[in-house]
């Protein structure tokens, strides 16, 4: 195994050595830019993400006055009968 | 006007629309994506076609690059997961026979079996190709810890840096990696 380890190294060492220049391909700038031009996001694209972030904020507020009202009903019946007589006694006397 | 600070002003302004300053960025940065496009070793796709969908994503995600970081860093980044997503699918080649290596590549191996002599420089292409031949057998992520350990011989936490792994799967890839290629060298002697 040592054996294997010392011919793997001195590969590796070898294969290291100076690579082939990076040198950019003709005309590879101008396809890139022309690419990335075209699948950036357009009009439409930027107006669909504008309205589903519209419908989701539409919908939390729908959410939290379904809760909010909820909420005041269940108060409502929370009150105590006496307050519910009165409340009938005064209408009635206004009533009259 | 220093390097960073020109870099800095051709981001801005490739921002802001200067196809000038973003054609200034991409000859700036062809050699950092090519060293690491070539270190993946892609066999589905051309090095070229890889490093241009790398620059589309740069391009498309400039506006998120926050400048905290060299900009360098910021699209080896992108690059190294694009080519890991790229290659994700590519499986591992069988094990490698003595009929797939070439009369240059045998008589290398018996050379690096039979003396302990570091290899002549003209005969780093080739050792570069038995490389590459090896590395085929492992799957994409050993392939690139391997090359960017020993080939482009970085740091441990630089390969940390690039592909946001821990040190410890590093040295783990990094090991079973060697454990794969001492095997398959075995197995050619």
């Amino acid at each position: 195994m040592k054996r294997s380890d010392r011919i793997l190294d001195r590969l590796f060492r070898a294969a290291a050595g100076p690579t082939p220049t990076s040198e950019m391909p003709f005309g590879f700038d101008t396809r890139v830019l022309a690419l990335a031009r075209e699948s950036s996001p357009n009009g439409s694209a930027i107006i669909a993400r504008f309205a589903q972030r519209a419908a989701m904020i539409a919908l939390a507020i729908i959410a939290l006055a379904t809760a909010g009202l909820y909420r005041t009903s269940i108060s409502n019946n929370d009150l105590p009968t006496e307050y519910a007589m009165a409340d009938t006694a005064i209408q009635n006397d206004l009533g009259e | 006007m220093d390097d960073d600070e020109h870099v800095r002003t051709l981001v801005d302004r490739a921002r802001q629309g200067d196809d000038d300053a973003a054609r200034e960025l991409i000859r700036q940065l062809y050699p950092v994506v090519a060293k690491i496009v070539r270190g993946y070793r892609a066999r589905r796709v051309a090095e070229e076609d890889l490093s241009q969908m790398i620059f589309v994503k740069v391009f498309q995600n400039l506006g998120q690059y926050s400048g905290k970081a060299p900009i360098s860093h910021w699209v080896s980044r992108i690059a190294v997961n694009t080519c890991r997503n790229q290659l994700a699918s590519e499986k591992a080649r069988p094990e490698l026979r003595h009929a797939d290596l070439s009369d240059e590549q045998t008589a290398m191996l018996e050379n690096l079996a039979a003396s302990d002599e570091t290899l002549a420089p003209d005969r780093s292409l080739a050792a570069r190709d038995l490389v590459d031949k090896l590395l085929g057998m492992l799957k994409p992520v050993e392939r690139l810890v391997i090359d960017m350990l020993y080939l482009q011989a970085r740091s441990v936490a630089e390969v940390q840096k690039l592909t946001g792994w821990s040190a410890a799967t590093v040295k783990i890839r990094a090991f079973r990696a060697r454990q794969k290629l001492r095997k398959q060298i075995g197995g050619l002697l």
